[in-house]
């Protein structure tokens, strides 16, 4: 009698998929149900976005950076004025300065919202998802009473925002700051607390700390690893020097932190809002530019701290309306490398797991 | 009250009397047939609502209000859910093996519909009362798992594949807890018809004296439906409806129908054995209180669903063969113990 | 004790369950959108100078603009036309107007069934209708 072998065989994890978030398409090599091999194959969603830049005024190429991540809401378009402001010397009156951490830090938040939301569908629990999905929507009016549009907003401009926050906004901001300790009691309660979500993420997908370095690993996944660098304390921009908040460091470099951490990084955004609500002056919310924006001739890199990763900005400028070349360094991009090296060894259902902890989004990835 | 109690059994005597001889093979086999047509209508009927109550509770559990648009409230959705599956297209694909593509729902459904042989909805009325009783249920719904093989491996698909194994592992293993956590019930009442388990709990349910018992039940009976959180067979978010992935239309149809006739049946099985069957307080039928407690029992595992997470498959071999295994064993362990101590104490003292 | 987020994950479910639905009831119900939202264009032709500017700054080219120069060698209206199907409703147009004839409207219920009617002809439609947004009521 032959003894029968088994063998590897590759399945396709298309671009239509229920969980890749966005069409993100992966070769997985399997034995059983173990991974020994993952391929990223990325570019479905790519719209050469970089080439439009150079056929577009400096104002006129705002809109499209929204389009760039497009879960965290205004907080693209902040990298890109700042870096055209660093290269014109433009001084930025103090109201737009709060008015824009104040919509920064509510897009981290709802950010961070959508990938507890999508991390725990993932896995076929429905209602984290419905919750969650529940409170990112009381970010959304916000965002649509000020500027009126609720996910790609537009509102930031070179040298200040466009136009002032309405007379309901700071009632509604001040009570949605107040109801997010209760919010994230029932996350906890409702998914971070519950023994089955444990037991599927602890100690799945570690990312060890030399590792992380050396793939340039950056935002709340190299945070989960042990490395407290976060861009807003190593070199801050805009005020964020004035707001007194601590960065969370977790250490067990598992699929379960990389998921926590963004339940705490929620209550570091809740101070820094706190902070600015309370010190926000009043005054013009737009600096004397001239109509027509024409930079001198030089280069210029600015990096933010992006919910997703560190995004950096880097501008080459002819002394024309037109830029000559903006390259956008997006955050998920590079935290794309994660996934080939720590999927191997586990199996199918968490590698999906593995997967969402990364925190992609494909516009962001694709540009 | 006892008119209604015994409502559908006086119907069923009078259409024997229309026959000369009333027990006679015609009025048996006329008798069979409308008990058969009858079962099957309660099965689909059933399956099609229950569709629509689990969407329901989805939604209510996350604050909205479900399928609001046909009918008072939502109500007649399940009317559209039916006509839309039936004008579906047929689509088989080429390289499938087609006779056994065609078998697996057919079997499953007919599995299912052999189950409700032996539930007894109410006094008297056991379509067929068979001394083997739930020794007979748990031996024709133990070929289900062989319909999810036999689905997957003729799909000609990867992601089925991988399914119908899934579901070969996870059916098997937690086949045993089910019945060893029934076998404390049987050595308490003597006896496999299920009738007579439910006369036994006149005076006092057996969820009462057997409580582990019933817990053992419950999760071994989530795993056995294939639901959350014991779901990874149908792993919507990593092999996308496992089996099922290359059925469409009505052959689609037949396996929710066997999947919610399952819950049905499985849910009659355990009121019967520990809730106390059809007997309740004497302002409804019996009947009646037959179906609030079925209710009671898919309450349960709905709440269960939409609350948990899946578990992953080593997890849930584990559970199934490290933890519920012994503990089954164990609860035999003390019902004979305290069998032994019943007729040795309280015999004693009574006679 | 073992199983206690489980429970507390029930208890959680359980109460949302029995507790107030937030759904709005859509066709029946009309939404109270902010002031400021953006979902259509709106032309007032009385105040338009014909400049050109809002051409100039839109990032996808969506205006057409058509002027004539009347007896006094000024620039009239003659034609405006926007091409919907490529608006972001980034609103850069209306903020370069510099007598705010181009606005924004909250009318959301824009879908049509070709792609001809995407083709927005804005001095018709504020002919034709008596609501601020050219939607004929």
């Amino acid at each position: 009698m032959t003894i029968e072998k088994t063998q590897e065989y590759s399945i396709n994890i298309g671009p239509q998929h229920t969980s890749t978030h966005g069409v993100f398409r992966m070769v997985v090599n399997l034995d059983g149900e173990v991974v020994t091999k993952v391929e990223p194959k990325i570019g479905y969603l790519h719209r050469g976005l970089e080439k439009v830049a150079e056929s577009r005024t400096y104002t006129q190429f705002i809109p499209y950076t929204d389009r760039l991540d497009y879960l965290a809401g205004p907080h693209n378009s902040l990298g890109y004025v700042q870096a055209v402001e660093k290269l014109m010397g433009i001084e930025v009156p103090e109201r737009a300065e709060y008015l824009r951490v104040i919509f920064a830090e509510l897009g981290r938040v709802a950010s961070h919202l959508f990938m507890i939301a999508s991390g725990s569908l993932d896995i076929c629990g429905w209602t984290p998802w419905s919750y969650c999905t529940r409170d990112r929507e009381r970010i959304l009016d916000l965002f649509e009473m000020t500027a009126g549009n609720r996910m790609t907003m537009n509102y930031f401009r070179i040298g200040g925002v466009s136009h002032d926050v309405p007379d309901e906004f700071m009632p509604a901001l001040r009570s949605f700051i107040e109801d997010m300790p209760e919010m994230s009691e029932e996350y906890y309660g409702i998914f971070f607390g519950n023994e089955i979500v444990q037991s599927r993420m602890k100690s799945v997908g570690i990312l060890p700390q030399e590792l992380a370095e050396n793939l340039l690993i950056t935002g709340a996944s190299l945070r989960a690893s042990g490395v407290q660098y976060d861009v807003r304390k190593a070199e801050p921009y805009g005020i964020y020097d004035r707001f007194d908040f601590n960065v969370p460091v977790l250490y067990g470099c598992d699929t379960y932190d990389r998921h926590f951490i963004r339940l705490l990084e929620l209550q570091e955004s809740r101070k820094i809002l706190q902070q600015a609500l309370r010190d926000i002056p009043e005054g013009p919310v737009m600096a004397k530019v001239a109509k027509v924006i024409k930079p001198p001739v030089g280069k210029v890199y600015h990096r933010v701290e992006n919910p997703k990763g560190e995004m950096g900005w880097y501008i080459v400028s002819n002394g024309t309306t037109k830029p000559d070349r903006v390259r956008i360094r997006p955050g998920a991009f590079v935290n794309v490398q994660m996934l080939p090296a720590i999927a191997i060894g586990w199996k199918i259902q968490d590698l999906i797991t593995i997967f969402a902890s990364m925190d992609l989004v494909l516009g962001e990835v694709d540009k | 009250m006892d008119a209604l109690n015994n409502l559908f059994v006086n119907i069923a005597a009078a259409i024997r009397g229309l026959f000369a001889d009333s027990h006679s093979f015609g009025a048996d086999l006329t008798i069979n047939s409308i008990v058969f047509i009858v079962l099957f209508l309660i099965m689909v009927v059933s399956a099609m609502f229950l569709s629509l109550v689990e969407r329901k509770f989805a939604h209510w559990t996350s604050q909205r209000s479900g399928p609001n648009r046909l009918g008072p409230h939502g109500w007649f959705q399940f009317i559209a859910d039916a006509v839309k599956m039936l004008g579906k297209e047929d689509i088989i694909p080429i390289n499938a093996d087609k006779f056994l593509f065609k078998l697996a729902p057919m079997m499953l459904v007919g599995v299912t519909l052999m189950a409700y042989a032996v539930v007894p909805f109410g006094k008297g009325m056991v379509p067929i009362d068979l001394d083997l009783g739930i020794f007979y249920f748990m031996a024709v719904s133990s070929v289900t798992t062989l319909g999810m093989l036999i689905a997957g491996w003729s799909s000609n698909n990867k992601y089925s594949m991988l399914g119908g194994l899934r579901a070969v592992a996870q059916m098997i293993s937690y086949e045993i807890p089910l019945l060893l956590s029934l076998l404390g019930v049987v050595m308490i009442t003597q006896t496999f018809k299920l009738s007579s388990i439910v006369e036994a709990q006149k005076s006092v349910p057996f969820i009462f004296i057997q409580p582990l018992a019933f817990i053992i039940y419950l999760i071994a009976c989530l795993a056995e439906l294939n639901r959350a959180p014991f779901d990874q067979v149908q792993g919507e978010q990593e092999i996308l409806s496992g089996p099922l992935v290359e059925y469409s239309g009505l052959r689609w149809g037949l396996f929710m129908l066997a999947e919610y006739g399952n819950v049905v049946a499985t849910s009659a099985i355990a009121v019967s054995m520990f809730l106390g069957g059809w007997y309740g307080p004497e302002f409804l039928p019996g009947w009646l209180w037959f179906i609030l407690k079925i209710g009671f029992m898919i309450f349960l595992m709905m709440w269960a669903r939409w609350t948990f997470v899946r578990m992953r498959i080593d997890h849930l071999m584990h559970f199934a063969w490290k933890i519920l295994l012994p503990l089954s064993l164990v609860n035999i362990f003390l019902t004979g113990l305290g069998i032994y101590v019943y007729e040795l104490i309280i015999v004693r003292i009574g006679g | 004790m073992f199983g206690k987020g489980l429970i507390e994950g029930l208890r959680i479910t359980i109460k949302r369950f029995v507790g107030p639905n937030l759904t709005e009831y859509y066709p029946e119900v009309k939404p109270n959108l902010p002031l400021r939202t953006r979902s259509s264009m709106a032309l007032k032709p009385e105040k338009c100078i014909a400049c050109g500017l809002c051409v100039n700054v839109c990032p996808n080219q969506v205006i057409n603009l058509g002027s004539e120069k009347d007896e006094n060698n000024k620039k009239v209206l003659k034609t405006y036309v926007m091409n919907m199907g490529r608006c972001l409703l980034c609103g850069l147009c209306t903020e370069a107007c510099p007598t705010k004839a181009l606005g924004l409207s909250q009318e959301f219920e824009n879908a049509v069934y070709h792609r001809e009617e995407l083709l927005w002809d804005m001095m018709a439609r504020s002919k034709q209708s008596n609501t601020s947004s050219g939607k004929v009521e």
